[in-house]
């Protein structure tokens, strides 16, 4: 197709093609081109059939604002062809065209909502038919198995304004607010400023086209440090305080194929412009038919012309001055019909005249006829006496132009109908939010450049800026300049009689297939507003989300309330307003997980690692998941393993007792300096929350551990139950600061020995002391070290503890020494033959001993007591104000709770799986953790039953997930610990 | 004569050029192929103290008065001090000689508890904002400030430390387990910037003038 | 999504910052003689109004204070001072 190459306002590179592939066919497109243009301009009329109806659709908009042009493109469906930029070795395929040789489907269009009534009774007929209707009725394919390609990310921005719309008003708004200094950003949907001027040959002032002023501006505004200019960003969204959410599509060379962003904006400004108002009239869904802005920016932006032999059919002066323009890049005009009998810019029709263009002024078409495509129009009066056919292959048709004021919808601006333009317009704007430009009404050049200066202004008087002398004379000169224009307000052909028997074919939404009948229908079953209509036909649901339907829905319903003169609002306006991938709002979705200070160590030993919660934690050091050499070694002889996880805290102050006694059910006013107590936190219902160690550091100065899951919360939980106290302690979060090492089994006092010379034995450091010394090489013990900076021997503090049920010693040591305490105690224990152990091995061990891991062995109900742990609430020290203390009275002696229990199964070679149920005739508990026991030889494991079973010697019946209906495994309540341990 | 070796949380996979040992770390003063900017550095080396009292106001650690206000940040002597809430603050050592840190009831040792980012450069603001919804810029405030927030979802302190001859200089602080994940978050924000490792050597030059 | 909360040390940041500390309801009663019921009562039931309700706020990924505010439950907005 012959393209013109030579226009100033092309925003294509006609010396650039790129090649790509349609329905396996090779074609050239241009650099600059949207794949719609690149297939309109190799002869591509027809770019999908319609979702129900399966009509032929064509280019429409060229904005994407109706799904017609939605395409398959490099396998990716649902692709908006109208914006999205060709880039070379495209393969692009339409995605819903069964045949391109059949004109339509159905001939007869089914009634509204035809499928919330048929196909669902009887009911289980239901999964047939939606198959069917799926298959019948539907846009784009994708496999389970797909995975998106390219880069996405997201960024967070901070200004003072953000201005939407990049149009004159835009940019001026910009200006406006940039000169007062303050951080602006300015977004536009499309790859370049200009919006409505930027293809517009007609004056701006003698010899200056409204193009050339057109990017003169955006020079100037790109120009400015303080404006930061998003091009092909898309707005989707506006939130409370003004929180403006967008993505923007990378340009070639960009580090990211979209990029999700994130706006905070002291104040906003909508300059989104207009788009354009349908004309209905029958059959205005052929191919063939587009809107004003459509067919003048594929000649003047895309060097393209849309037909052969063209008929105008507007409502606005934009359309007729389309005709002028298009008529002298050679588009031949059969003529231009206008639905308003006058009030047209007499300088048009001049125009007009002077092309020898037949000027029509009170016509409009009332109906289009053709196969695949367009190929005669009628036009008639708007009073509909006469009437005029022509054979033409393109129908420009517009009724007027509608604002595009989803920005405003979304800011909760009350928004009114305007009986001058026709548009729905904010009657009151919240705080903050400012609007310009066509969006407001306007259309003289010069009234949307003042507009824009004055929001700018506004906006930066939000924020502080001086200016209200600025102020007064801008608002002087807005007052001077023209006003908004008249609008045609014209809606239906006069043929067209609501409530009667109207023709079918009139489409008031493309994407939904949604016509006038239909409208007509659902009204009379009582769907008589715009948000029910809306939803039972569909109208503005699917992709355009409203840019068809959204004017015209609640004009044609307002005819129906002859009693109302005030056309109801349209529906709500919600993000996101231009659909994208899912993969731009997943954005980079980066894994932050926390690493220990051993994971290097536990690396190189062949660890094999599992996340657990934030943590990457080194489960498994084999191939073999029972882990039972590492559990027979530590029971055995001496194993070592990373616990750094644990939270660890220093609390100090003169009020720090008071603060740990707030939160531990434990005697905290006594601990001796050199002993840890060990003690639980409980929540308001009695929940055990945590397990740890307290041990007192100093005068008014503690050092207290939590399980790993409470090391994120311990603080936020003493803050939280201290917060009306006023009392003065302070908490330091030394969790990551510190690594913690277990070193578990029989020879673990020998092999610290050698590395110490610190009095180890049983009596100077019995169970549940806390020792600090120093360790290091026992060949180094007597020479010293001379280089001050050389750290000689590594600081531990020491805890003589029993979490595995053997002699162990919790070793913790700074976080940077980590990996050189582990080298030490690996060296140290080498002649032990010491060997490393996992979480999993871990969890074995503790459980022979019948330690609780909570969560495991607890659920929300599950409270000290339950556990058998009541003997770590000191009544007398931890009285009414601790947390947790009354439920723990009240529930005490509680029946009808479900206890922990020991068991072990009458199979000893099996173990049953984790949550596998008890029951008798309905559940009666659950396992919460079984292991085979390698130390004992047989299955055991830690249940929680319903009292009633917890007496010793109760036989359990087990039922695993998959199991046969009367299948079970059975087990006998035994006491706990099943291992006798080694320290009390 | 034995000596053990501290290991800071944040590895580059770049070859160090040059090295010096401290106190048991090893420092890495200079990459090869550092570049001209931006930079990343590694300061999890440097001590920081944590510093909590019910009155800070009376207090000056090193001779250092504590800001009144949240936020505010003096840097004074290779100390630079973050207000942190009404009761906290943060004294972090950035360049010079380590001093021993008081054996006073309110100093906590916190060095091995948080790694310590730097990144220094041009396009210092752009590689943040992909990471960080805080307000970095913000014109109300003047540098060197303290912002508590998330960086790629993780709490930090953020401490935007100035400028130098365009060169936009700013410290992050996260507990150590996210070390790595942090650094990663960084460099991959940072690629289309050309963001790259680099020495001790250049956050200490960059920061000289602004001890003045 | 984008309810804005404004912390005494940090200023105005995104609500996904905090941590939500439920209604205010005062210190912990005074436990002496409550029946479990009342218990259960203070522990899990609020007032739960639509309107504007004084309320805990942690800064969970920031200073990790614990502080108030007053927001409009209806509107789910702060109330700014």
């Amino acid at each position: 197709m012959n393209r013109l190459t030579q226009l100033p306002t092309l925003r294509i590179n006609p010396a650039k093609t790129l090649p790509f592939t349609y329905r396996e066919k090779k074609y050239q497109g241009m650099s600059g081109d949207t794949v719609a243009v690149a297939l309109y301009s190799n002869g591509v009329r027809i770019f999908s059939k319609s979702t129900r109806y399966h009509r032929p659709r064509g280019l429409y908009s060229l904005d994407g604002e109706c799904g017609n042009c939605l395409m398959e493109v490099d396998g990716l469906p649902n692709i908006q062809a109208e914006t999205s930029l060709l880039r070379g070795g495209m393969t692009i395929n339409p995605q819903n065209i069964k045949s391109f040789e059949k004109d339509s489907g159905p001939d007869k269009v089914d009634p509204a909502g035809f499928d919330y009534q048929k196909f669902h009774k009887p009911y289980k007929m239901w999964p047939y038919f939606l198959k069917r209707i799926r298959n019948a009725a539907g846009l784009g394919v994708v496999s389970p198995s797909f995975r998106m390609k390219g880069l996405f990310d997201e960024q967070y921005l901070n200004a003072e304004v953000c201005v939407i719309g990049g149009g004159p008003a835009g940019i001026l708004a910009a200006l406006a607010a940039a000169e007062q200094g303050l951080r602006v950003i300015l977004l536009e949907a499309r790859p370049w400023l200009g919006g409505c001027s930027d293809y517009r040959s007609a004056e701006y002032t003698p010899g200056v086209a409204l193009y050339s002023r057109a990017r003169e501006l955006a020079k100037a505004v790109e120009d400015t440090p303080n404006v930061r200019v998003f091009s092909h960003t898309f707005m989707t969204g506006l939130y409370a305080d003004n929180h403006v959410t967008a993505f923007q599509i990378g340009a070639q060379g960009d580090h990211f194929n979209e990029r999700y962003m994130e706006i905070r904006a002291e104040s906003v400004i909508a300059a989104t412009g207009c788009i354009e108002r349908p004309l209905l009239f029958e059959n205005n869904d052929l191919p063939g038919i587009m809107q004003a802005s459509c067919a003048h920016r594929l000649a003047r932006t895309y060097g393209l012309l849309p037909g052969e032999r063209a008929i105008f059919s507007v409502g606005h002066d934009l359309g007729i001055e389309a005709a002028i323009d298009l008529s002298d890049l050679g588009l031949p005009i059969l003529c231009v019909a206008d639905c308003r009998p006058d009030v047209q810019d007499p300088r048009l029709i001049k125009e007009l005249t002077e092309r020898g263009i037949p000027f029509m002024p009170g016509w409009v078409v009332s109906k289009a006829e053709g196969g695949k495509s367009l190929e005669k129009v009628t036009l008639t009066t708007i009073e509909g006496i006469r009437h005029h056919a022509v054979e033409c292959d393109t129908l420009v048709a517009s009724a007027d132009l509608t604002p595009a004021a989803g920005p405003l919808f979304m800011s909760g601006a009350k928004m009114e109908y305007d009986f001058h333009t026709g548009f729905f317009l904010p009657g009151q704007l919240p705080p903050k939010v400012h609007a310009a430009g066509r969006l407001i009404g306007l259309y003289d050049p010069f009234s949307i450049e003042a507009s824009g200066h004055l929001a700018g202004l506004n906006a930066a008087k939000d924020c502080g800026a001086s200016v209200d002398a600025l102020l007064k004379t801008a608002q002087k000169e807005i007052g001077r300049l023209p006003g908004p224009a008249r609008g045609s307000k014209w809606m239906l052909p006069p043929s067209v009689s609501l409530n009667r028997d109207i023709v079918e074919k009139i489409f008031i939404c493309l994407d939904e297939d949604t016509t006038v009948k239909h409208i007509d229908q659902a009204y009379n079953m009582g769907f008589d507003t715009v948000e029910l209509m809306k939803r039972f036909t569909g109208a503005g649901t699917g992709p355009g989300q409203g840019g068809i339907s959204g004017h015209n829905l609640p004009l044609v319903i307002s005819r129906y309330h002859s009693d109302s003169v005030m056309p109801t609002l349209p529906g709500t306006v919600r993000p996101p307003l231009v659909p994208s991938f899912l993969a731009t709002y997943s954005g980079r979705s980066r894994d932050m997980v926390k690493r220990t200070p051993l994971h290097e160590s536990g690396k190189a030993a062949g660890a094999l690692f599992q996340r657990e919660r934030v943590w990457k934690h080194a489960r498994y050091f084999s191939d073999d998941f029972t882990c039972r050499e590492e559990i027979e070694n530590v029971r055995g002889n001496v194993g070592v393993t990373d616990v750094s996880a644990l939270g660890k805290f220093r609390i100090f102050g003169p009020d720090a007792v008071n603060a740990l006694q707030r939160v531990y059910v434990g005697n905290m006013s006594d601990i001796p300096v050199g002993k840890v107590r060990y003690s639980a936190m409980c929540n308001e219902d009695g929940r055990l929350i945590d397990l740890g160690v307290v041990t007192k550091r100093g005068e008014e100065d503690y050092y207290f551990t939590t399980t790993a899951d409470r090391a994120d919360s311990a603080m936020e939980w003493i803050r939280y139950h201290t917060r009306y106290d006023q009392w003065n302690f302070h908490i330091v979060n030394l969790t990551d600061a510190f690594a913690a090492i277990n070193l578990a089994g029989p020879n673990s006092r020998e092999l610290l020995r050698k590395i110490t010379d610190a009095d180890i034995s049983g009596d100077a450091f019995p169970f549940m002391a806390c020792r600090t010394f120093a360790l290091r090489r026992e060949t180094s013990r007597d020479s010293e070290t001379s280089n001050v900076s050389d750290i000689s021997a590594i600081p531990v503090r020491v805890m003589r503890l029993g979490f595995v049920g053997e002699l162990s010693y919790e070793i913790h040591a700074p976080a940077s020494l980590a990996e050189s305490l582990w080298d030490l105690l690996m060296e140290a224990g080498r002649d032990f033959g010491i060997r490393p152990f996992g979480s999993e091995a871990l969890d074995a061990l503790r459980l022979e001993k019948g330690h609780v891991i909570i969560g495991r062995e607890s659920e929300t109900r599950t409270t000290l007591h339950d556990l058998g742990l009541g003997f770590l609430w000191d009544e007398e020290h931890a009285g009414i104000s601790t947390v947790g203390v009354p439920p723990l009275k009240f529930t005490r002696y509680q029946t009808g709770r479900l206890r922990l229990v020991g068991f072990k199964t009458e199979d000893p070679s099996r173990a049953p799986r984790d949550g596998s149920i008890i029951v008798e005739k309905t559940i009666r508990g659950y396992v919460c953790t079984a292991r085979y026991s390698f130390t004992l030889k047989e299955a055991i494991g830690l249940a929680l039953v319903e009292s009633r079973l917890a007496k010793k010697g109760t036989r359990l019946q087990i039922f695993e997930d998959g199991m046969k209906k009367d299948e079970r495994l059975y087990a006998t309540v035994v006491s706990t610990p099943f291992l006798r341990s080694v320290d009390g | 004569m034995e000596s053990y070796q501290r290991r800071s949380p944040v590895s580059f996979t770049s070859r160090m050029a040059e090295s010096v040992r401290r106190d048991g770390w090893e420092v890495a003063l200079r990459y090869h192929d550092e570049g001209k900017g931006p930079f990343l550095i590694d300061l999890s080396h440097r001590p920081k103290w944590d510093i909590q009292d019910a009155d800070l106001s009376g207090i000056r650690p090193m001779g250092i008065p504590v800001s009144e206000v949240p936020g505010e940040c003096i840097f004074q002597n290779g100390f630079l001090l973050n207000r942190m809430n009404q009761t906290q603050a943060a004294l972090w050592h950035l360049s010079g000689e380590s001093p021993k840190m008081p054996r006073e009831f309110l100093y906590t040792d916190v060095t091995d508890g948080y790694a310590l980012l730097s990144v220094i450069g041009k396009e210092m603001f752009f590689i943040m904002e992909k990471i960080s919804a805080s307000d970095l810029s913000s014109p109300t405030k003047k540098p060197p400030f303290l912002i508590q927030g998330p960086v790629s979802q993780v709490p930090c302190q953020i401490v935007v430390l100035g400028e130098n001859e365009g060169y936009f200089g700013l410290l992050i602080a996260c507990v150590r387990g996210y070390a790595q994940s942090m650094t990663e978050a960084i460099l991959d924000s940072g690629v289309e910037w050309g963001l790259r490792p680099a020495g001790e050597n250049i956050f200490c030059n960059w920061l000289e003038p602004l001890s003045a | 999504m984008s309810l804005t909360i404004t912390c005494p040390i940090c200023g105005k940041r995104n609500g996904y910052e905090f941590r939500f500390g439920g209604e205010d309801r005062g210190p912990r009663p005074d436990e002496k003689g409550m029946s479990p019921q009342e218990w259960c009562d203070y522990v899990h039931n609020r007032a739960n109004i639509a309107g504007v309700q004084k309320e805990w706020w942690c800064h969970r990924d920031g200073c990790g204070s614990w502080f108030t505010i007053r927001r409009d439950t209806v509107t789910n907005l702060e109330i700014e001072n």
